[in-house]
């Protein structure tokens, strides 16, 4: 009795909050929290999706040369991460590799989508929450002090203060916004130039490309990456100097959005004087990758092996709407190394949903669970992604392995060297690993990853005009669909980990799982109790809004979930404002009550 | 408890292949590729069916890049 009473004060104290959709970000993703406005601090999160796709269900059967073209429609932002990730896992089922020439094509075209998808989501939809209309309205006294600021790196570009930089932040009207969205066009016509077209590629497939490798394509692209490299320096002084002002302003910011390092990277930009996507050789392709693949828990590099990070990988239950498969026959026992695979390993995995009505005590979500078995200590770790940058840049800085003329690992931060463009000089940044995995450091890494992706990219356009210049034309390879295979592709899209798991049986897709950063980001309480990143990083953390219930925005928690990045394929705004809940309404899946 | 779906009214594979037509994968798709070799490299047949050898590089040691 007395337990009860005390329950029922102690959430007495604590309103709901929910957001429920969240905008400015793709898909569906409801965000419900308890604050105890008196201590300012987020108690409880979960995060739900009443989104369900299927693509695992309706795969099967299909021809597994369509994989490509039909996973790219899981997303419209990052459509192309999925075919290539795709590509990857069918080169490695049907035993063939992309000719070198059309492996620098894929690298092209994948790092213009990094440069245009993160110029985007940071300058035009994270920027509104640290803009001075938003920050006018959630923290007036951090806007005054921003006002009398001096913005460190005002030479580079050109804002005085702190708030002239937030003023340019302002959707629609400031310049750095408007700057953005004529960056983000330059960069997506980079990216037709190699793949075809944006966000479904046309001339990616198995076995290379069908990009005419002219000397013109190259230089096309080469002419318009100049273009934006000022952009991408001025840029990253800009978030610097914000992002700075943050923790000065505000002591504790550090707090907001942080949970323990726990991070995932699977690798992107094969190098192709290495692999051969032979499942044998993984370890060592995945090791040559110019981003390096790696599991990091609390600062630490546990494994840089693909083959550890594939039979590590649980998919467990818990909270999300679907019926358990461990009844069902597995497809995959052991893989070519004679390793057993688990049943929880997605090439075991069989969806079967059922729909169901959310309760927060039980099934509250169409997102699975991934997990990441830590063989060291048994636990099924809940990765995250960082929103991606964070972790490519984290994995790749610890793992001291990418060595090239513009990008250097040093074992403890990343150098990127960007060409002189039109107006600033040549230039080195240096990205260095963050005592913290908090929304600030997630955010500020993304810039930085716009910066590694054009080094890189420059990197690529030498090796492929090389190539070229040398007669080399080669950009595709013939191969038969063999009647019985699997296969894995291990990339980075845009916010984070891709993999592609595949089984084909009669030449046909007996089992295909494409796992997206964001059901590890958005996965809710697993089976073990153990919560989602996103629920992690908001539970517990403090609020520095300084408005009251009544007009409570909850821009400290849209920072912290916004900064993973979150993915869901959008939705109407709707606030349930004043701290309660208007009215509940659900339905875990559109139009399931018909017929 | 699984969804409850329709009856299809095709086969999930439908449009991945009509028979009689040539499939992009196939072997030795050189033979049916003008001015592509089997090494990889290409001439400008590749690109004109109009006189393609006055096209080529003057020179054997240059390479020979076609335009789109």
């Amino acid at each position: 009795m007395v337990m009860e009473q005390e329950a029922a004060e102690e959430v007495g104290r604590l309103v709901e909050m929910s957001w429920d959709p969240i905008t400015r970000i793709i898909g569906n993703l409801g965000i419900y929290t308890k604050i105890d406005f008196a201590n300012r601090e987020v108690v409880e999160c979960h995060s739900t999706s009443s989104l369900f796709r299927g693509y695992s269900v309706f795969m099967k059967g299909k021809d597994p040369r369509d994989a490509g073209f039909i996973t790219s429609r899981i997303c419209g932002i990052c459509g192309d991460n999925h075919t290539t990730c795709s590509v990857y896992a069918q080169n490695m089922a049907y035993g063939i590799k992309t000719p070198k020439l059309a492996e620098w094509i894929i690298n092209l075209g994948e790092a213009a989508e990094y440069m245009f998808d993160h110029t985007l989501f940071q300058d035009n939809l994270v920027f509104v929450d640290f803009c001075e209309a938003m920050v006018k309205d959630t923290n007036p006294g951090l806007l005054r002090r921003a006002r009398t600021t001096e913005a460190p790196n005002a030479a580079i570009h050109g804002k005085r203060t702190i708030a002239d930089i937030m003023e340019a932040f302002n959707p629609f009207e400031g310049d750095v916004y408007k700057e953005a969205l004529r960056v983000s066009r330059t960069t997506r016509e980079m990216f037709c130039l190699m793949e075809g077209r944006h966000v479904h590629p046309s001339t990616i497939y198995p076995g290379g490309v069908g990009t005419m490798p002219s000397p013109t394509v190259f230089t096309d692209y080469l002419s318009r990456l100049l273009g934006i490299v000022d952009f991408v320096k001025r840029a990253v002084a800009l978030n610097d100097d914000v992002f700075d002002f943050f923790y000065e302003a505000l002591p504790g910011y550090e707090e907001v959005g942080r949970r323990r390092v726990l991070l995932g990277c699977w690798g992107a930009f094969q190098n192709p004087e290495v692999v051969d996507y032979r499942y044998e050789t993984m370890n060592d392709w995945g090791k040559a990758m110019y981003v390096t693949p790696s599991v990091i828990v609390d600062g630490q590099l546990v494994t840089t092996n693909l083959v550890d990070i594939n039979l590590g990988i649980r998919v467990l239950l818990g909270s999300s709407f679907y019926d358990d498969w461990m009844a069902e026959e597995p497809f995959v026992t052991h893989d070519p190394l004679g390793n057993p695979v688990d049943m929880r390993h997605p090439w075991n995995q069989t969806t079967l949903p059922a729909p169901q009505k959310r309760d927060f005590k039980g099934n509250y979500s169409w997102v699975m669970s991934p997990r990441w078995l830590d063989p060291r200590t048994g636990d099924h770790l809940a990765l995250d992604t960082g929103g991606g940058p964070f972790a490519r840049l984290y994995s790749t800085a610890l793992a001291n392995l990418v060595d090239t003329p513009y990008v250097k690992s040093t074992g403890s931060s990343v150098q990127i060297s960007l060409p002189k463009g039109s107006e600033l000089p040549e230039t080195v940044l240096e990205w260095r690993i963050p005592p913290w995995s908090n929304a600030i450091e997630r955010n500020r890494a993304r810039v930085y990853f716009v910066a590694y992706a054009a080094a890189m990219a420059v990197y690529f356009i030498e090796q492929a005009m090389g190539r070229v210049r040398g007669g080399d034309t080669k950009v595709f390879q013939d191969f038969e669909v063999p009647d019985e295979a699997i296969g894995a592709g291990f990339h980075e899209a845009v916010r984070g980990v891709l993999s592609h798991h595949l089984v084909i049986q009669k030449g046909k897709i007996a089992n295909y799982h494409p796992y997206p950063p964001t059901p590890w980001n958005a996965s809710p309480r697993d089976e073990f109790g153990t919560p989602g990143p996103y629920e992690d990083a908001v539970q517990g953390m403090p609020i520095f809004e300084e408005n009251g219930p009544d007009d409570f925005k909850g821009v400290d928690i849209m920072r912290a979930v916004r900064s993973f990045d979150p993915c869901l394929p959008c939705g109407v705004h709707m606030y349930l404002g004043k701290g309660r809940t208007l009215k509940k309404l659900h339905s875990p899946m559109f139009g399931a009550g018909h017929g | 408890m699984g969804i409850r779906v329709g009856k299809p009214d095709v086969k999930p594979d439908t449009t991945a292949h009509v028979k009689g037509v040539r499939q992009g994968n196939q072997g030795r798709a050189h033979r049916f590729q003008a001015g592509h070799h089997k090494d990889g490299s290409a001439d400008a047949r590749r690109s004109t069916g109009v006189r393609p050898k006055k096209e080529n590089p003057i020179l054997p040691v240059m390479p020979n890049l076609p335009p789109g």
